[in-house]
């Protein structure tokens, strides 16, 4: 007798295709795709298309700077400071040197705060841009990357007259940053202020009712002010959700009280918030440099750095006759020692609260020093925001979101 | 404060087929701008005297570098890119390098060298290229790291303004 054979699905064997019955998909984003700007592993459970849960799994690019200060010494951290979020080295530099100068107990002189305002709002335009450029490749405008790469470009001119380098710039020290500028740089950036703001316009003429950029931002990674502010999200981020939070008015630094200059907020806090928010923080950064350049105008030929033989170095001209400075500059090059003490300073950085940390037992070398990345925080809302979601909004609230994993890792 | 305005499409957008023409506009103008792309080895960068470079040491009127391997640049140095050999010598300096080591795969151009030196032995040129078929002979000794003062002018007059400007304005000593 012959039975026909009859294959059929059985509970045993589920298709994991199959949208409706199949079980759930663990499926691994990253940490070569490259919507998750950089090195960020999520595993992604899924069932069907939706998003059931995200876990992130960060490290990848931990090279252990803190650790790293730990055993270099407190001024030879600089350059380190540059890689943590490279795409804004000169905020990071300005948060560690001021973490640095609450526990020595030093004053900036006017003009080096000046200087240092100018540069980080010129940086903070630098980091929204980039912002901006992978976001929307990533959501499929290839054109804005590249409009807004060439403003960049302008920008890293700039900075390259200004510190010499590109990226990296290690230009600010303790007590000050390393050297003035003249006119022709001045000229420089006073030209970008006047040609940058119609080619921002520009950008968001492109982007801000485009159908597509509209339909993918709008709803996606809605979250609360009281949700934001308990994942302690900080930076466009929870601004975005509406809370008027940022650390130049809340913990005014580097003489920002005295600027004038608004805090964009958002209503709903869903990822074409957090666009439109860092949209206008460009031009509120555009606005501040210009008063900015107005009193570099005023003061110039004043100290840029502090004089002060415990933590900065002497004017070469003296180390070469007097013997006094010579014994400082030894002494500071090898030995530069802060106060015993602790202390902690934050800055406003283009992603939200950065804050040095830093301990010292009276030696040339930090006990500890803890870097409190708001990247790191961008990263922990990845999976309460895309829960529930489709695969395809990760993208675009990875994004959103817009975290440097330099700086997550650290 | 100033609450960021969420704008609604309106029913041109929405259909998205005028937009599309009203984008090709913006995108079609910069056919005609000015391009900033620049064909790199044949163009390169402009440098200035600020432009950090590789560190190199300059060597004197009188033939000789300046370097007593004191051994500051080495300590200053972030990336422990430096090591130098000291050595004694008949010159009235009484002390120069037996070896002098940067090594360039390592070296992170932060220019703390240039800033400790105290005899102003080292300066950072503006060569930036940096290619070579092995490691090995991107480890810069002595021979290679010798630049004439004329190729450095530029950055030594630079690093000396900065200093005057600051003795200037000096209360201490």
């Amino acid at each position: 007798m012959t039975t026909k054979q009859v294959f059929e699905y059985t509970r045993h064997a589920p298709d994991h295709d199959d949208p409706v019955h199949g079980a759930p998909m663990k499926v691994n984003m990253g940490p070569q795709h490259p919507a998750t700007h950089g090195v960020l592993r999520l595993v992604i459970e899924l069932d069907g298309e939706t998003v059931t849960s995200i876990d992130p799994d960060v490290g990848f690019l931990h090279r252990g700077k803190e650790k790293t200060c730990e055993s270099l010494g407190w001024h030879k951290f600089f350059p380190h400071t540059d890689r943590l979020d490279y795409v804004q080295p000169l905020i990071n530099n300005v948060g560690y040197a001021l973490a640095c100068e609450k526990l020595a107990g030093i004053e900036v002189p006017q003009r080096g705060n000046e200087i240092r305002v100018l540069l980080m709002e010129l940086s903070r335009v630098m980091a929204h841009l980039i912002y901006i450029g992978t976001t929307s490749i990533d959501l499929g405008a290839v054109t804005i990357f590249f409009y807004s790469f060439r403003l960049r470009e302008e920008l890293y001119s700039i900075l390259d007259a200004y510190t010499g380098h590109r990226m990296n710039n290690t230009y600010v020290r303790i007590g000050g940053v390393y050297a003035d500028v003249d006119e022709t740089v001045e000229h420089m950036v006073a030209e970008f202020l006047e040609t940058a703001p119609p080619r921002i316009d520009e950008i968001e003429k492109l982007l801000t009712a485009n159908r597509i950029w509209y339909d993918r931002n709008r709803g996606v990674g809605t979250i609360s002010a009281e949700d934001a502010k308990r994942l302690s999200l900080s930076g466009p981020n929870v601004r975005g959700s509406g809370l008027a939070y940022d650390l130049r008015k809340a913990q005014p630094y580097c003489g920002y009280e005295t600027y004038d200059f608004d805090i964009p907020v958002g209503t709903v806090g869903d990822a074409y918030d957090r666009y439109l928010v860092r949209m206008e923080e460009m031009r509120q950064a555009i606005r501040i440099c210009k008063q900015a350049l107005e009193r570099l105008k005023k003061s110039k030929g004043q100290d840029v750095l502090v004089e002060d033989r415990r933590y900065v170095l002497p004017p070469k001209g003296d180390v070469h006759t007097s013997m006094e400075e010579l014994i400082a500059q030894f002494k500071i090059v090898s030995d530069l020692r802060l106060p015993k003490g602790e202390a902690y300073h934050a800055v406003e950085s283009s992603k939200g609260e950065l804050g040095f940390y830093v301990v010292s037992d009276g030696t040339s070398k930090p006990v500890r020093c803890h870097i409190r990345a708001p990247g790191l925080m961008n990263v922990q809302a990845v999976p309460v925001l895309g829960k529930g979601r489709l695969l395809s909004d990760m993208v675009a609230i990875i994004g959103g979101l817009d975290f440097v994993m330099g700086e997550v890792d650290r | 404060m100033v609450i960021v305005r969420r704008k609604e499409l309106s029913l041109s957008e929405r259909l998205y087929l005028p937009e599309i023409v009203r984008g090709l506009s913006i995108t079609f103008r910069k056919l005609f701008e000015k391009p900033i792309t620049r064909q790199y080895p044949e163009e390169p960068l402009p440098k200035n005297e600020v432009t950090r470079g590789q560190p190199r040491l300059v060597v004197k009127d009188d033939g000789n570098i300046a370097c007593v391997s004191c051994g500051m640049c080495e300590v200053a140095c972030p990336a422990y890119a430096i090591t130098i050999d000291g050595g004694e010598t008949d010159r009235p300096i009484e002390r120069e390098p037996k070896k002098f080591e940067i090594d360039m795969l390592r070296c992170i151009l932060c220019g703390f060298c240039e800033e400790a030196c105290p005899k102003d032995a080292i300066f950072m040129s503006d060569e930036l290229e940096l290619a070579d078929y092995s490691r090995a002979s991107l480890i810069y000794d002595l021979q290679k790291l010798k630049r004439p003062k004329s190729a450095l002018q530029k950055r030594i007059d630079y690093v000396y303004r900065l200093n005057n400007r600051w003795r200037k304005s000096s209360s201490t000593s």
